[in-house]
């Protein structure tokens, strides 16, 4: 709602609003939706009405985008992240696509903070970008990290470099989590870019640790937080051309089968979606397996196999086709 | 000759400028009885291939007529940064190299005849109900002024649903008010321009025909949903309809997004069932979402 107020335009005074309000005109989108010349007559106001609603039009409205300048711009700016990981890249089509949001879904325990550790350290120190990294749960430790990339380099100046390049923030409730965004896309976001390393990625762990609590019971007020925190992202991510990674915890369907929790209003919020899930019976427990739950690059329901603790190194073991049939029929 | 000018239909009313008739180059817009003037709302759950089909729409009407398109311009209207260009350009690359002729392959003409067919596609991001309805008025002039567009597009309509039922308080009227005046606005460009408006709705309430299970609470605002819109059959619980009544009157279509079953080559079908208010009964229709589009295997 955009309340009509002296100086919302050029052209609108006081006696211009009365006018209007004795017509019981009295946001916007009201004015624009009247038709101008009865609304002259019946305010008893110049035709100058017309002009002032164009004027607010050109200011509100959303302008329309050639396709082919759309293309132009997304050739040149989409850029694909790699995540150190062959197996999870291969999942992926090459890596975190910037302009699109990720979400890595998986029950306590699957590794959905690990991984965003290793992708983290990969693009600060493979790739030399800066990572903003939003920490809900507490997960956040510098020494895992540090460790990380000890095993990458034995030089301490790249290492204090790489960690540099992580930027954390903590944040524990929805509220918090809107105003860090909000902060990041309007000036958070393009100082980090002139201040030398541009921004390329955005984690958010978890963004259903400060969400599933404000949802169920009759409340608006949690769905429409949901949507204004995905509103948000999806901004971020379109605008500065970063690519965000989310995570998610999971709930049983009807049928038994995991499913991305947070509900239907969220599933539609990413692009790519991979459940992650322990390796049964395996003989180290650091194996993980990464399922494609939905992509619009790729059939859906892929798996790979990888190793927590061995990231940049491709599985010798590929899954074969039947057995990833027998994955998707497993509860 | 006169098969490469783009067909136009003369309108039963006066008054109506001639619009390229959309339905020409999409065969399956005719066996659903789509004409021009109608509203198509596209209901489904996510992943459930609704925004493909808008794809595979779009690529048909900007291509040009060699290729089996229509050379029209097209609106698409995207409320939540969902639109996926690289995607619509692989549909586009697949179907243009299938109607070319062999040896017409130069990288460079390729992407020049995409760069074309794109120039006729415009898109509008819009980030809250207001945006919208202001841009749907700004559009009006554009409908007016191009004789050639004759498909708008809205993905997807339901967006801004949580956050004006949130924003509009305890009062209903409050919280759909955007969502109505919208609304009357699509139901004056299609009486006055005769253009085809497809939206897609997200299917995020549960009919609660069985158990409740976890889900969101449809509250009382769509409790009292329009029942001519109860689907034949119940494969899903989730297509209630939930948007305001103003919006469920304009609607002349509505096409229920499901997955179906996997085919015995392990390739997913999904399925649309359109319902529409001037004929009875369901009318269903089968694809696949291959890597240049959609493949239609219909059954009548």
């Amino acid at each position: 709602m955009v309340i009509l107020r002296e100086g919302v335009c050029p052209g609108i005074n006081e006696e211009f609003i009365k006018a209007l309000q004795s017509e019981d005109i009295k946001t916007v989108e009201d004015f624009v939706s009247c038709n101008p010349e009865e609304l002259a007559r019946k305010c008893s106001l110049s035709y100058a009405l017309v002009a002032v609603r164009r004027v607010l039009l050109a200011q509100y409205t959303a302008f329309p985008v050639s396709g082919a300048d759309l293309y132009e711009e997304l050739l040149s700016s989409t850029a694909i992240l790699s995540t150190g990981n062959p197996s999870l890249d291969k999942l992926l089509d090459s890596g975190l696509y910037t302009g699109e949001i990720t979400e890595l879904t998986g029950s306590p325990g699957s590794g959905k903070t690990q991984v965003c550790f290793s992708v983290a350290v990969n693009i600060s120190h493979q790739l030399k970008q800066t990572v903003f990294y939003i920490d809900t749960k507490s997960g956040m430790c510098a020494n895992r990290l540090l460790q990380m990339l000890q095993t990458k380099t034995p030089n301490m100046e790249e290492q204090m470099e790489a960690l540099q390049k992580i930027k954390v923030f903590r944040v524990f409730d929805v509220f918090s989590l809107l105003a860090c965004l909000q902060n990041l896309r309007s000036n958070g976001l393009q100082r980090a870019s002139v201040g030398g390393g541009s921004v390329k990625a955005l984690m958010v762990d978890s963004v259903s640790a400060v969400l599933s609590s404000m949802l169920g019971g009759k409340q608006n007020e949690g769905m429409s937080l949901l949507m204004q925190v995905a509103g948000e992202l999806k901004m971020i991510a379109k605008d500065f051309n970063i690519a965000v990674l989310v995570t998610n915890h999971v709930t049983k369907d009807g049928n038994g089968h995991l499913k991305a929790g947070l509900g239907q209003s969220w599933s539609h919020v990413s692009r790519t979606r991979v459940l992650l899930r322990r390796v049964e019976d395996a003989g180290t427990s650091s194996l993980r397996t990464a399922t494609l739950t939905k992509s619009s690059r790729q059939a859906c329901h892929l798996v790979e196999e990888f190793d927590l603790c061995h990231w940049s190194e491709e599985r010798r073991t590929s899954i074969s086709g039947k057995r990833k049939l027998e994955e998707r029929s497993k509860p | 000759t006169a098969n490469e000018r783009p067909r136009y239909r003369a309108e039963e009313s006066s008054g109506r400028s001639y619009r390229p008739d959309c339905r020409t180059p999409n065969p399956f817009l005719i066996q659903f009885c789509i004409h021009p003037g109608d509203v198509v709302e596209f209901h489904g759950l996510e992943g459930t291939g609704k925004t493909e089909t808008l794809y595979h729409l779009i690529t048909r009407c900007i291509m040009p007529v060699q290729s089996g398109g229509l050379e029209v311009a097209v609106v698409f209207v995207d409320t939540d940064y969902h639109f996926d260009m690289l995607r619509l350009v692989s549909v586009l690359e697949g179907r243009l190299a299938e109607g070319s002729k062999e040896g017409d392959g130069s990288e460079n003409e390729s992407e020049e005849r995409v760069r074309s067919c794109l120039c006729r596609l415009s898109v509008v991001h819009c980030n809250s109900s207001v945006q919208l309805l202001l841009t749907l008025q700004y559009l009006e002039n554009t409908f007016s002024s191009q004789p050639s567009l004759c498909l708008l597009i809205i993905d997807s309509i339901s967006s801004f649903y949580w956050v004006d039922r949130f924003n509009g308080g305890e009062s209903t009227v409050c919280q759909e008010a955007n969502l109505r005046k919208c609304a009357e606005l699509l139901d004056r460009l299609r009486r006055n321009y005769g253009i085809v408006i497809f939206a897609t709705t997200h299917a995020i309430m549960r009919n609660y025909a069985s158990d409740p299970g976890v889900s969101e609470v449809p509250g009382s605002s769509s409790s009292s949903s329009s029942r001519r819109w109860r689907s034949a059959d119940s494969t899903t619980d989730f297509d209630k309809p939930y948007l305001c009544k103003a919006w469920q009157r304009i609607v002349t279509h509505r096409m229920l997004f499901t997955k179906s079953h996997v085919s015995k080559d392990h390739k997913q079908v999904f399925s649309t069932a359109c319902t529409s208010i001037m004929t009875k009964g369901v009318k269903r229709c089968l694809f696949h979402v291959m890597e240049d589009g959609i493949k239609f295997a219909c059954d009548k």
